[in-house]
């Protein structure tokens, strides 16, 4: 004799969907946090004319201490060429902007090798500046 | 006559609050993503391993302290270095001649670096750098 099997109607709770969506939404903020260097310490220098910069790959940044980092990260100026050709790869000659956010105390000791080590990667430099006050 | 009206109390739909608090925090992470990128882009020839000293003896040189600018061996006031590099550079025609040598001391600010190659680039030069290292190689 076949007992018949009793089903149980299993459904997600969907009042629970926003807060699922609201933890996910974190997750991915917390995830994309940490590559972007909002959280770096550094003044611009100042200037009169200024572009939009566009289409860039990287982003390097030398903060208020003279220390480097590349999008976000730390790194020795010395691995700063290589990281980068990786970084841009074989991208068109349009789009290896490198972003240059240096703080306008920093000294040439400091930024000058990270210029040349975007110059060697092939990279187009962009230094990020402020509008010059009048 | 006064009509009495009924009073309801109409409550807002509850099931929508999660896409109004999604659709914020959108809203906010967009304007919090907003980061200056205006600047100044600049060209930089490709550093060689070993500089052309011969080339590089003709285009001119100039030579950055905290305070002073010197083209060419002679110290420039600020304010006449655009106009005596202009005219230098005026007499050049090829675009490799137009390049121009910048030495800078170790404790030169970086805002100070981006106004004078700002000066060079406007006077049609393009800048190239020096660097310590290969200053001291070259006198050795």
């Amino acid at each position: 004799m076949k007992i018949p099997k009793r089903s149980f109607e299993a459904s997600v709770p969907s009042m629970a969907m926003g807060d699922i969506a609201f933890l996910l939404l974190i997750f991915f903020v917390i995830l994309a946090r940490a590559q972007d260097d909002s959280h770096l310490r550094w003044e611009p220098a100042a200037e009169e004319e200024l572009e939009q910069a566009k289409n860039y790959k990287a982003s390097v940044v030398i903060d208020v201490d003279s220390k480097s980092y590349l999008n976000g990260r730390p790194i020795a100026q010395g691995q700063l060429a290589g990281a980068l050709t990786d970084l841009l790869g074989n991208a068109e000659q349009n789009k290896r902007t490198v972003l240059l956010k240096v703080h306008k105390d920093a000294t040439a000791i400091h930024f000058e090798p990270v210029i040349e080590a975007v110059s060697k990667a092939g990279g187009e430099i962009h230094h990020v500046l402020e509008k010059q006050r009048k | 006559m006064k009509l009495r009206r009924n009073k309801l109390l109409v409550e807002p739909p509850a099931g929508a609050s999660s896409d109004i608090a999604f659709i914020l925090i959108i809203f906010f992470l967009v304007c919090a993503s907003v980061q200056p990128e205006q600047g100044r882009p600049q060209e930089i020839p490709k550093s060689e391993e070993e500089p052309d000293k011969k080339n590089q003896s003709q285009n001119p040189e100039v030579e950055l302290t905290r305070t002073a600018v010197i083209l060419n061996g002679d110290p420039v006031p600020n304010k006449s270095f655009a106009p005596r590099l202009a005219s230098v550079l005026a007499r050049k025609e090829r675009k490799e001649d137009k390049v121009v040598v910048l030495k800078s001391r170790k404790d030169v600010p970086y805002e100070r670096w981006i106004n004078i190659t700002g000066l060079i680039e406007q006077a049609g030069g393009i800048v190239t750098l020096q660097l310590e290292e290969e200053q001291a190689h070259i006198v050795n």
